[in-house]
């Protein structure tokens, strides 16, 4: 009896949870490899078995190319830029104490706004007209083209990209923040002794001692990366000027939505996924574990 | 002390670069359209608190922040009950399946959930969900299970197995331990929870951008990036600017009153996944 009211209760208080997490979450999914099968046009309702082909369309177009280039540029940029400016600041946030809470509350502004109105100030910032990076760079003597920077090919994904790591790079300050908090103080003291001082002790003690700290930051930047859409949507959008902002899931919404080939859209979402989850495994073998860890 | 001086700087830079564009939005909605272009740096003339009326009743925003509103209200109302309950069995009871089924929750903390949009989309036409509210509600909670989940477990694991076994003794079945008991207990974690869901929630966009369509369901971000597409809105930019603030404020309040809360538990979720 008892232990019947304990599976029924385990069973209820699942149910509702593991119900919706299934249906909305991982049958999609599951449907996702499916429907990849099939040549399937907007609202019809025939669709042919077509096998792999929709997976050779996408392996001989340009753009599906380009989109998986311009998100890749982003994760290494970005990320490069995430990690060096998220170690810096909380390096120097590290010593300032009761200020510190103040301004890591400051820094995390960018995250807690939506991404929507994150992309149209950025889209105004850009603005050759009246924006302050427009305006700016023009009466610093810069040279910006008619169309902006977000409308000339070479520097509108560069452009994207500053904008993502300004919204972004609050949390990761705050996770770098976190890390060095963790360094315990022996290490630092024994530093201290040894004479290691700035970057040299950096180099040697600090950065090896945030090795699992940099294992979340990198998985982190791949997950923010991939999700990268509103931005690219908003700000260009989605992939202009003649896809030089084009990004994975930007494409993906071509795909599907404006073209309505949902078998075609479902072939690439199976693309992305399986190297995303590649991306993942991989950057995560490499930062796997601290080298100096393995003597102490 | 040249070494704090410099820290000093670097840290007022960085809060600089955040603070500037989110200051000249505000100072940007109080100026005409015209004052905007001519004068993109300075304040304006005279400030113009009629582009927040204007945002209010003429770009629609009412309508879509009282669908924000519903659709932030509603999710929540649903994902907070049963993202505590399946916490609570996850902390407190071991069953056949119990690690697999976490870590399932677990990995939907970093699936890029848009990927699924098109099977999503197919799904909820069927269903008849597609530009309704009911579905946005469900879908949301859903795409908010896994995060919330996580977080409660953990808070549910650090509540005593004492207080539990005590009120099973003196009578109480599994679940009146649990809503008598343990969830009370834990309503301090689960509101820090509901801010950081709802903050979220407030922001999405391209999931409401996939599923609804009318213009009278739309959210306040949906709403304010179509008012931005549509370039003959353009012409007015102070009141878009309006707009902007009015998306932003109440968040950016919200978070601010829970911003040491909100960071741990960011934290918490981050140094899992």
């Amino acid at each position: 009896m008892k232990q019947v009211s304990r599976r029924a209760f385990i069973a209820a208080f699942m149910a509702p949870s593991v119900l919706l997490y299934a249906l909305f979450l991982v049958w999609p999914l599951l449907q996702a490899f499916n429907d990849s099968r099939y040549q399937w046009s907007g609202v019809s309702t025939t669709r042919t078995d077509i096998g792999l082909r929709n997976f050779e369309t996408l392996f001989r177009s340009d753009a599906f190319w380009q989109s998986l280039r311009n998100s890749g540029w982003v994760l290494v940029f970005g990320g490069l830029s995430l990690v060096a400016l998220g170690v810096g600041i909380a390096h120097l946030l590290q010593h300032s104490g009761r200020f510190a809470r103040f301004l890591r509350g400051v820094f995390l502004f960018p995250q807690v706004v939506s991404l929507v109105a994150v992309a149209i100030i950025w889209k105004f910032l850009y603005n050759p007209s009246f924006g302050l990076i427009g305006a700016g760079a023009a009466v610093w003597g810069g040279d910006v083209a008619p169309a902006g920077l977000l409308g000339t090919s070479v520097t509108a994904l560069p452009s994207v990209t500053a904008a993502f790591v300004w919204w972004a790079l609050g949390f990761y300050v705050m996770l770098f923040l976190a890390g060095l908090r963790s360094v315990p103080s022996e290490v630092n003291e024994a530093a201290e002794l040894d004479g290691a001082q700035g970057w040299r002790r950096f180099r040697l003690v600090t950065w090896p001692m945030l090795w699992s700290v940099k294992r979340v930051a990198v998985a982190y930047v791949v997950i923010n990366v991939v999700n990268l859409f509103a931005l690219v949507f908003l700000m260009t959008r989605g992939g202009d000027p003649d896809r030089a902002t084009e990004v994975v899931l930007t494409y993906l919404y071509e795909l599907g939505f404006e073209n309505g080939t949902f078998g075609l859209a479902s072939a690439q979402a199976v693309v992305v996924f399986v190297l995303t989850m590649a991306v993942t495994a991989l950057v995560l073998f490499w930062f796997r574990h601290d080298p100096e860890g393995a003597r102490s | 002390m040249r070494r704090a001086l410099g820290a000093g700087l670097g840290l007022a830079l960085y809060a600089l670069v955040v603070l500037v564009p989110l200051v000249w939005v505000l100072v940007g909605s109080l100026k005409t359209g015209s004052e905007v272009f001519s004068n993109p740096w300075g304040l304006p003339a005279s400030p113009q608190w009629q582009n927040y009326a204007d945002a209010w009743s003429q770009a629609g925003i009412s309508r879509y922040f009282l669908n924000s509103v519903v659709a932030t209200v509603g999710t929540l109302l649903v994902l907070i009950p049963i993202g505590a309950m399946a916490a609570y069995v996850f902390a407190k009871y071991t069953f056949w399946g119990s690690k697999g089924l976490f870590g399932m929750f677990l990995a939907g903390m970093m699936f890029p959930n848009f990927l699924v949009a098109v099977p999503l989309f197919l799904l909820m036409s069927e269903f008849g969900l597609l530009d309704t509210m009911i579905g946005l509600v469900l879908v949301y909670v859903s795409y908010s299970l896994s995060f919330t989940v996580f977080v409660l477990t953990g808070f549910f694991q650090r509540l005593p197995n004492e207080l539990m076994e005590a009120a099973m003794l003196d009578g109480c079945g599994h679940g009146r331990t649990f809503w008598r008991v343990m969830f009370p207990l834990a309503r301090p974690g689960v509101l820090v929870v509901a801010v950081f869901n709802a903050i979220g929630l407030w922001n999405e966009y391209p999931l409401a951008l996939v599923l609804l369509s009318r213009d009278e369901n739309r959210t306040l971000p949906l709403g304010l990036a179509d008012v931005v597409l549509r370039t003959e809105y353009q012409a007015n930019w102070g009141t878009l600017f309006a707009g902007l603030v009015i998306v932003m404020l109440p968040v950016m309040a919200v978070y601010w009153v829970f911003k040491d809360k909100i960071h741990e538990v960011m934290l918490a979720g981050a140094v899992k996944g």
